[in-house]
């Protein structure tokens, strides 16, 4: 089971996209994920050393270290699936890169 | 003949609108979603999920109202602040638009003027936002509630709706810059919350002159969320608004924790039911996408998204932090405003402006802030009467004596006085029309303006990267 932390604005719209798609997509793919959506503001180191992958919108500043992968999930969010495409492929190099 | 039409409609739609707004819009929700190509049991659990949306924030609403009606009586009573409208934050007032079917009506026709001013080269966002339709659908839902027929409601619906379009075009550079992208990336936004930026760049250049040696004292806005910590949380504001109601309402121990968790509790199921809404929403968001991208084959378009993708900037939350106790203090001494900010006091829906246009200067996003936050608190004052009445009406019979309700940062102040006089013009006092009149003149006038100094930045954008 993979971890993924995706985070928004309220932690309910567009981090939830993010959620479902990566839990769909990366099943399909033969993955077991886990996703969560939260308030960007909420995250702290102890809730991060959770996961396995961060997944934001964009580019995160949150006052510390992010010692996890990162993949931007922004594309997601343009509904478009060619452009959808490049996250999900590089979500999937995460996940193999974790050897898990 | 008209009058048959009219007799049979009545006769078909009647009982289906009699069942409530849950039945109504799982009905109206289920067969847009299908008419757009989405697929019948997609469109079906769409409806549905939005029904119990509805259902659940009404439960919620009339929790938590009612355990602090008491407090809030006697905190009135006792401290002499008249502060009787309940802030429940941005959920209900999402639930009370989604409620109405004119959201998917003013959703259509936004939809329409998006396409066609792609078309004709005046854009270049194609907006797939479309649960933050409700932003601008609650501002021609309080025109006609304050007296303007359809007609008047979605023109100024479309007024609003195409500035905000043109905006999320102004501002894309910037957000490029923000979040250091190259411009071959889509994300622009046409969130009714930077409809702000016009006031705040007046306000950020008499901050250039008066105070221009304040911005060296600018401080590290992640270090100050980290060291915020989980004070800066839903459950947590709830409980401590709830332990100061309880105090200075001079309630009991006992009752003084039950309302801190009450408060708390409430928060989190707001924005857990808040996630259901939006969910109800998506199969419709990807069905109307998918709709625009056929008509748009071959055409180059930015995205239009929900405003979060710079909430990876620190300022946004610092700003929202520091700003929270501010409007506390504000609330409480400000004239004319009657809402103690709760739900809402994490200002989401007034940071994003700020930092778009000071660009990160966070002392200058706090002053400016505590500068705009009456227009917030004013305009949720003004729309409590509002939103309550419609928010009974999900089931008139268990919320009847709900006290009042509302959101102290709701994104679109302005507009929402904007709505106010129009609306009141409509019905037809000279007083009214003149006010209208002058108030959406001063609007468009500082749009304009705005739109000029947006343009001066995006040529230098321009310019630094030829």
């Amino acid at each position: 089971m993979i971890k993924i932390l995706a985070a928004c604005g309220a932690g309910v719209n567009s981090s939830h996209q993010i959620k479902s798609a990566l839990e769909q997509e990366m099943g399909n793919r033969g993955y077991e994920v886990q996703c969560d959506a939260v308030m960007v503001k909420d995250i702290n180191e102890d809730m991060i050393s959770h996961y396995d992958i961060f997944a934001p919108i964009a580019q995160t500043d949150l006052g510390f270290n992010i010692n996890i992968p990162i993949v931007d999930c922004g594309p997601i969010l343009y509904r478009i699936p060619m452009m959808a495409d490049p996250v999900y492929n590089q979500m999937e190099e995460t996940i193999k890169s974790l050897g898990k | 003949m008209f009058q048959t039409i009219v007799d049979i409609s009545n006769k078909v739609f009647q009982p289906i609108i009699d069942m409530g707004a849950p039945v109504l819009m799982l009905i109206i929700l289920t067969l847009l979603a299908w008419a757009f190509g989405v697929k019948f049991s997609k469109a079906l659990e769409g409806g549905i999920k939005l029904a119990i949306a509805l259902t659940g924030i009404g439960l919620i609403m009339g929790i938590l109202t009612g355990s602090f009606s008491d407090a809030m009586q006697a905190f009135v009573k006792n401290t002499g602040f008249d502060l009787s409208i309940t802030d429940v934050g941005w959920a209900p007032l999402a639930t009370v638009t989604w409620g109405s079917p004119y959201t998917l009506f003013f959703l259509l026709i936004m939809v329409i003027v998006n396409i066609v001013m792609l078309m004709m080269n005046k854009t270049d966002t194609l907006d797939v936002d479309i649960f933050d339709i409700w932003h601008l659908s609650i501002v021609g839902l309080f025109a006609m509630y304050c007296g303007a027929n359809i007609i008047i409601a979605t023109l100024l619906v479309v007024f609003i709706g195409v500035l905000k379009i043109i905006n999320s075009d102004l501002m894309k550079p910037t957000f490029d810059d923000l979040l250091k992208a190259p411009a071959a990336n889509p994300m622009t936004t046409t969130h009714m919350n930077y409809m702000m930026n016009p006031v705040i760049m007046l306000l950020d250049k008499i901050f250039d002159k008066l105070f221009p040696w304040l911005d060296k004292y600018d401080f590290d806005a992640a270090a100050l969320n980290k060291k915020i910590g989980f004070w800066g949380s839903k459950f947590a504001i709830g409980v401590y608004l709830g332990v100061f109601v309880g105090i200075l309402g001079g309630q009991t121990p006992k009752e003084i924790f039950a309302l801190a968790f009450t408060a708390g509790a409430s928060l989190e199921l707001f924005s857990i039911i808040g996630s259901w809404f939006i969910a109800s929403v998506e199969p419709l968001s990807q069905g109307i996408t998918n709709f625009a991208n056929k008509k748009m084959e071959g055409r180059k378009f930015n995205i239009g998204l929900d405003w979060p993708f710079i909430a990876g900037r620190a300022e946004v939350w610092a700003a929202a932090n520091v700003l929270a106790p501010i409007m506390l203090l504000e609330a409480m001494i400000l004239p004319g405003n009657k809402l103690l900010p709760l739900g809402g006091i994490i200002a989401m829906g007034v940071t994003p402006a700020l930092l778009v246009v000071t660009r990160g200067k966070l002392i200058r996003m706090i002053v400016i802030g505590a500068l705009e936050l009456p227009l917030f608190l004013w305009s949720g004052t003004l729309m409590a009467e509002f939103i309550t009445k419609t928010a009974t009406q999900i089931d008139p019979a268990k919320y009847a004596n709900m006290g009042l309700i509302s959101h102290t940062t709701m994104e679109g102040p302005i507009e929402k006085f904007l709505a106010y006089v129009v609306g009141n013009a409509s019905t037809g006092e000279f007083k009214f029309i003149m006010y209208a009149l002058v108030a959406l003149v001063l609007y468009l006038g500082i749009f304009v303006w705005y739109a000029g100094q947006m343009k001066k930045r995006n040529a230098e954008y321009a310019a630094q990267k030829a």
